[in-house]
């Protein structure tokens, strides 16, 4: 049964079964979205997901077929996260300062920024840049459909892209080329 | 975690999408399934905002004195007559309240 098929089923009979299939078929990108978005705070990323899916759920008769569902999805899902960062400043905390990290830090500072991996590497950067990264590189989204989904200009989603690879390139390539003493 | 070198930006990217891995749903779904609210049927009322207008508007026409409006010129509105003012207002709030009626079910989007 195609996305469609459902989303009527929903629509016309109120069928809970048929939104849990929508659920079940996309709570995985959208809750790992979620916690990368939360920098791994696992708990929190699972309740924006499900006030993401009861938003889907009450405002699924606004949804027009336009676009694919799991970018409507997701448009929702940044929609609450930025919500919650509005309040929590732990999470409006955007990138981390490179320049001073480079200079300042101690030989076990930099240890520890070279053993950054891939979920520390997408914590450092700007919530823009992460949210980017996250829905075109590894959910598959066009630059189109990401634009769509964060409400962004397409320029700000392509440069967001290219300078969050930029980074995470850096930064994992400095990982690679630390030798241990 | 070991990682293969990434040389170029598709090697990030290849990396990205290695690391996409699917997460279980342990309950989640049945969670949101049981935090569902109970959907609104906007059309059953947009019917009965129509139907309740509709009502009112035959019950408006049959029952209020229409033919017994005394005019309402000025010197009637500085008197203040309550013989005056009393059937106006309430011919005035009986139409506003039917044309509330059918606008809000005309522009009801939950």
């Amino acid at each position: 049964m195609t996305d469609a098929d459902l989303i009527a089923r929903v629509l016309t009979q109120d069928d809970q079964n048929a939104f849990a299939e929508l659920v079940r078929r996309y709570q995985s990108p959208v809750r790992a979205f979620l916690a990368r978005m939360t920098r791994g705070d696992a708990h929190l990323a699972d309740d924006l997901a499900q006030e993401t899916f009861v938003k889907a759920w009450k405002k699924l008769h606004t949804y027009r077929g336009g676009s694919k569902f799991s970018t409507w999805l997701f448009g929702i899902a940044v929609n609450e996260f930025r919500n919650v960062a509005r309040q929590r400043k732990e999470l409006a905390l955007e990138e981390i300062d490179e320049v001073a990290s480079e200079e300042n830090q101690s030989a076990a500072d930099t240890r520890s920024q070279l053993h950054l991996d891939l979920t520390e590497a997408m914590k450092r950067l700007h919530s823009g840049e992460r949210a980017a990264v996250v829905l075109c590189c590894q959910n598959g989204l066009t630059h189109e459909e990401a634009a769509q989904a964060m409400d962004c200009p397409l320029g700000t989603v392509k440069t967001n892209v290219a300078r969050g690879k930029e980074k995470l390139k850096r930064w994992l390539l400095g990982y690679h080329d630390y030798e241990p003493a | 975690m070991i990682m293969n070198q990434p040389e170029t930006g598709d090697a990030v990217e290849k990396l990205l999408r290695e690391q996409n891995q699917y997460v279980n749903d342990d309950g989640f779904t049945a969670r949101v399934v049981a935090a569902l609210p109970r959907r609104r049927r906007s059309w059953l009322r947009q019917i009965v905002l129509l139907g309740a207008a509709a009502i009112g508007s035959i019950l408006a026409v049959q029952w209020l004195p229409w033919g017994s409006l005394l005019s309402l010129d000025s010197s009637a509105l500085l008197s203040l007559s309550f013989q005056v003012l009393v059937p106006w207002m309430t011919m005035t709030v009986v139409v506003i309240s039917i044309a509330w009626a059918v606008v809000a079910a005309l522009q009801w989007d939950e």
